[in-house]
């Protein structure tokens, strides 16, 4: 089993190099294929492997007899001068109907098994993660820890995670290709999945994608899969639990290190703080066991080229340059803006919405809009500006002063200038 | 047993000429003649063909590299939307009708199909049905929920606009075409075929149609009943699919797929029994295994309304539900591999001549084997769920729609062009249509089973850099243009071969069947007598002075009056009648709410459409189909 297993992981691209020449120098490379299911990172992912690998071996098979066989024919009597008028034969006929039966028994038996294997009970002691689909943004829940997050799921590697999986409206599907498989969100039902991530893997980053057409932004319904140590997910976890860190009344100023919050005093073109931060407020100081600080998230500048998103910042919007936004004005333009009724930011009373993703730790994701666009000062003012034309049909209304709103073929309605986006950009970025 | 020579009888004919009938476009608009009708379905049909061939030229060049912005998400979702429907409804189905029509009496001996004016009403109901479906696109107002309709994404409460709408009642309108014709077809084949022709002595063409209409006489009521429930959730407030009054998504799904799945076979049967007609020709050796072609053709068709949950794996139907329909779809990989045996074995020891139509057969043959093949690492749960709704699904289909229908029907269009048109289409442009078309559609969709195992998912707009799709996304564009070329190549040669094309004669390939007896193009009255029939290849086992004896069928340039023959009215009222009923769903949509940019029924509209619909069918049901008999 050791010995093949090495042979049995070549021969995908063995088998598909064979068949497309062209393309030899273009395989091999893990990361140029960062969702390839060749390389599975789950005992998910491999069961599913080892059956592909004996369909690929036995379809090229097949395809290569029947092509020569073909060819043969084509080839041998190409200039034959006389037709020979068999009308069959039926040792032959039988003969070729129990060819394809045989080699299916030898893709059925495995196939039966891998079915149960794979879709039996998950042990008691897996992780339980709730996955609830919006169009077009995702709302993970981890109902022992009491932390809700958006778009960035987060796993410690070697212990299983068993997924309930259902939806707020219409169908989506749920699949990190790397992981395997991939299962719908349907309403009025609850699906399940579950793997255990290899510990080779912590900590690393996947993408995550929805598989069910689901409406105008189903290309933008993405997300990242972090692979963490299980004690970077403790501390992950410590630091998600607690309340925002921006906990300041519209009267208070900005609490802790205003001088590390480049986005709230430069002009609109950096990114958002890289390193993972002290302890927000409310956690203290206090040290989790095994020494790690709460507050873990993967670190923006470990962020591979292919889970950070490259779609340009769209033309027409336009954002006043060299705003310097005030966290504090932001927070109250939050609250006065509309925002609240859709999001929600624990540790704040006010901002209870539920229809738009949790807030509570903004400033630590990774990606905006479903995993559409960076969480960069650039895109995420250019998204409250105006979310509809950022990420079309989007739920999120355009929020521009003068901007028109795409969905309502009109000026929005509401409407805030560039500087009280600024704030709120501002107000966000500490949300940690 | 020896075999004639393939030489065209051209010496026979000085022009294309036989009597054909009227002219003139009143002629085209009341005609009941089946090989009319069937030339209405193949140009209509093409038509379309190019109209979903350039909706994916778009589809394409938006997905060329990563994060283009040619079309915007909500068209190009219309786009994708309205090319499987175009496809499957408007083309691939209505190209089979046009040969079902064409050929299925000629390959009987029969004069008409058992309804000629039903027939007729089919094709009007179809054209009608295809305009009123298509015409939305141009305003950025076409269908948007994909072909498969699922819900609860496609009720009210998710796609409130009027673009579903169309999608709805267009299908509906397109099921009564179908259903129309697969009733007729199912009559005349049981009914109308010549003294002699037991069912195992039919055309294979005609066999595997034969199968095709009793897929479409159970299949499209399970659609419609579907879409009628949909209907009624989007324009009367009942709640078959609303989610919040409990309805179960799922339901959408099963309906769908049990007619979906069966609608594959509906696709690819008849190309099958094409190139079961091109092989032996073009071989000039009887088929191969005829009774287990039909009767593997009997199974596909039989089996194919078992598996329809394999398209559903990823929803949780849980291990058994999964187990079973992972091994029936994998026993119809049975009788597809002894079809393809059977024809591989048909070309071996033939005498081969490689025309166009030749190599379209060869290459279904090669090409369908790509698809069936994935299909069947599909038919595995496990392994499908890292497949479907990716690309790596898209690339199998399009092996087994372009690679199998698309193929069969092309190779079926040079074949039986000179019988329909009495010249032939030019080789030489059909041979650099064929390797273009076989070059370009490898490059096409061969790379999108690595985007698809790469992680690619369907549907999408647009997607991101850095995801390693770029490559193979690129490589499938430039096919796709290749593609739109070799498209244009065949129109080129199908319109001047009509004017241009050489002499055909009665039987250019020295094909076996019945229908290659008469002259090119058939006269109306398709035999001048009713052919006896006492094998499976009368014109290869007939001794030679039958083909030229004049009594037979080589009656050139009489009219049926001369002939004796009574042939049925031209009539209108087919047309009229399905006008009528276009109109009458049309009513729905009359109008729109400005507040949700929704549909609203005019009443008036649907009356008057109900109103002419019922006056016509009523006159068209009291006036007789043709002059009554006199007794000899």
């Amino acid at each position: 089993m050791k010995g093949s297993s090495r042979l049995r992981r070549l021969l995908p691209y063995l088998a598909f190099t064979a068949l497309a020449l062209t393309l030899v120098a273009c395989t091999g490379e893990t990361t140029q294929y960062p969702n390839s299911t060749f390389e599975p990172k789950t005992e998910l992912g491999r069961a599913i492997d080892d059956l592909w690998d004996i369909l690929l071996l036995l379809g090229t098979i097949v395809f290569v007899l029947v092509e020569l066989a073909l060819a043969f024919v084509v080839w041998k009597y190409r200039n034959n001068k006389e037709a020979k008028h068999t009308h069959g034969n039926t040792k032959l006929e039988i003969l070729w109907t129990m060819i394809p039966a045989v080699i299916l028994v030898f893709i059925a038996v495995p196939t039966v098994r891998t079915i149960f294997e794979t879709q039996a009970p998950a042990p008691g002691d897996a992780l339980k993660v709730d996955v609830i689909g919006h169009q077009w943004w995702w709302e993970f829940r981890y109902p022992e820890y009491g932390v809700t997050t958006a778009n960035e799921l987060y796993l410690p590697v070697g212990r299983t995670v068993s997924f309930s999986l259902t939806t707020k409206d219409v169908i989506h599907s749920f699949w990190i290709p790397q992981m395997g498989a991939k299962r719908d969100l349907i309403a009025n039902r609850t699906n399940y999945i579950w793997f255990t991530p290899d510990t080779a893997i912590a900590p690393s980053v996947w993408n995550g994608f929805c598989t069910e057409y689901c409406g105008t932004s189903h290309a933008f319904m993405r997300f990242r899969v972090f692979t963490v140590t299980p004690e970077q997910f403790e501390s992950w976890v410590a630091g998600q639990k607690a309340t925002a860190a921006f906990n300041a009344g519209p009267a208070a100023p900005a609490p802790s290190a205003p001088d590390s919050q480049p986005p709230a005093a430069s002009p609109l073109d950096t990114n958002p703080p890289a390193q993972p931060i002290g302890p927000p407020t409310g956690t203290g100081t206090a040290q989790l066991a095994g020494g790690v600080a709460p507050g873990y998230f993967f670190p923006h500048e470990s962020m591979p080229e292919y889970a950070v998103p490259q779609r340009p910042l769209p033309a027409n919007i336009s954002f006043t340059r060299g705003l310097t936004g005030d966290p504090a004005r932001g927070q109250t333009a939050f609250m006065l803006g509309g925002c609240i009724g859709c999001h929600t930011v624990r540790g704040n009373p006010m901002a209870a919405g539920t229809i738009g993703p949790d807030l509570t730790h903004f400033a630590t994701r990774h990606t905006l809009a479903g995993g559409t666009y960076p969480n960069t000062t650039d895109y995420l003012a250019r998204w409250i500006k105006n979310a509809r034309v950022m990420k079309p049909g989007s739920i999120m209304p355009t929020l521009g002063k003068g901007e028109y709103d795409p969905v309502l073929k009109r000026t929005a309605p509401v409407s805030l200038d560039d500087q009280q986006i600024a704030d709120i950009v501002a107000y966000l970025q500490q949300l940690r | 047993m020896t075999t004639a020579a393939i030489t065209p009888h051209v010496t026979d004919y000085k022009t294309a000429g036989a009597y054909t009938g009227q002219k003139g476009i009143w002629s085209w608009l009341t005609t009941v003649d089946h090989k009319r009708i069937g030339k209405l379905y193949l140009f209509t049909a093409l038509f379309f063909f190019m109209v979903g061939g350039l909706e994916a030229v778009v589809i394409r060049a938006q997905l060329g590299g990563p994060n283009r912005s040619l079309v915007s998400a909500e068209f190009y979702n219309q786009l994708f939307t309205m090319h499987g429907t175009t496809m499957v409804f408007l083309a691939i189905m209505p190209l089979s009708a046009a040969f079902f029509n064409f050929l299925i009496p000629l390959q009987i001996g029969a004069r008409d199909v058992a309804f000629p004016r039903l027939n007729a009403f089919s094709y009007w109901v179809y054209l009608f049905g295809g305009i009123f479906i298509t015409v939305p696109i141009f305003f950025a107002l076409a269908p948007n929920g994909g072909w498969f309709g699922y819900t609860p994404l496609t009720t009210k409460a998710y796609s409130p606009g009027i673009n579903i709408d169309f999608w709805v009642i267009g299908l509906l309108i397109l099921g009564v075409s179908s259903l129309a014709a697969a009733f007729n077809f199912l009559t005349t084949i049981i009914n109308l075929r010549a003294p002699g022709m037991t069912l195992m002595r039919m055309p294979m063409f005609t066999w595997m149609s034969f199968v095709v209409q009793f897929l479409l006489v159970l299949a499209f009521p399970v659609i419609t009943i579907a879409l009628v429930f949909l209907l009624f959730d989007r324009f009367f407030g009942t709640n078959f699919y609303t989610v919040t009054a409990g309805g179960d998504p799922l339901l959408w799904q099963h309906l769908f797929w049990i007619f979906g799945h069966p609608e594959v076979y509906i696709l690819v049967l008849p190309a099958f029994g094409l190139v079961s007609e091109l092989l032996p020709t073009y071989s000039q050796k009887p088929l191969f295994g005829y009774a287990v072609v039909v009767y593997s053709g009997i199974l596909i068709g039989f089996l194919g309304f078992g598996v329809w949950a394999h398209h559903m794996f990823a929803v949780g139907m849980g291990p058994v539900a999964d187990t079973v329909f992972s091994l029936t779809t994998m026993l119809i990989a049975i009788p597809t591999g002894v079809k393809i045996f059977n024809w591989i074995a048909t070309v071996a020891q033939g005498k081969l001549k490689f025309t166009t139509a030749m190599l379209f057969a060869l290459g279904l043959i090669s090409l369908f084997t790509i698809g069936g093949i994935s299909g069947i690492m599909h038919s595995s749960p496990p392994a499908n769920l890292q497949q479907t709704d990716t690309y790596f699904i898209v690339a199998h289909f399009h092996y087994v729609l372009f690679g199998g229908s698309i193929m069969g029907i092309f190779g079926g269009i040079y074949h039986y062009f000179p019988k329909m048109f009495g010249r032939l289409m030019h080789e030489g442009l059909g041979k650099i249509h064929f390797w273009l078309t076989f070059i370009a559609m490898n490059l096409t969709f061969f790379p999108m089973h690595y985007a698809g195992l790469l992680g690619m998912p369907r549907r999408i707009y647009t997607y991101d850099a850095n995801q390693g799709w770029d490559l193979f996304n690129a490589i499938s564009t430039g096919g796709a243009y290749l593609l739109g070329v070799a498209i244009i190549v065949f129109i080129w040669n199908f319109l001047s071969s009509m004017k241009r094309g050489a002499i055909a004669g009665p039987n250019p390939w020295n094909a076996p069947t019945l229908e290659w007896s008469i002259p090119s193009p058939p006269p109306e009255y398709n035999f001048a007598q009713t052919p006896e029939v006492h094998s499976r290849y009368p014109m290869w086992d007939q001794r030679a002075s039958d083909v030229d004896h004049p009594k037979v069928n080589l009656t050139e340039g009489k009219s049926p009056e001369q002939m004796g023959i009574i042939m049925p009215y031209n009539t209108i009222k087919p047309l009229v009648v399905a006008l009528g009923l276009v109109v009458m769903f049309s009513g729905l949509i009359a109008s729109r709410d400005p507040a949700t940019g929704g549909s609203k029924p005019v009443l008036w509209v649907m009356f008057a459409g109900a109103a002419v619909m019922i006056g016509a069918l009523y006159s068209w049901l009291l006036s007789p189909l043709e002059p009554e008999h006199h007794a000899h």
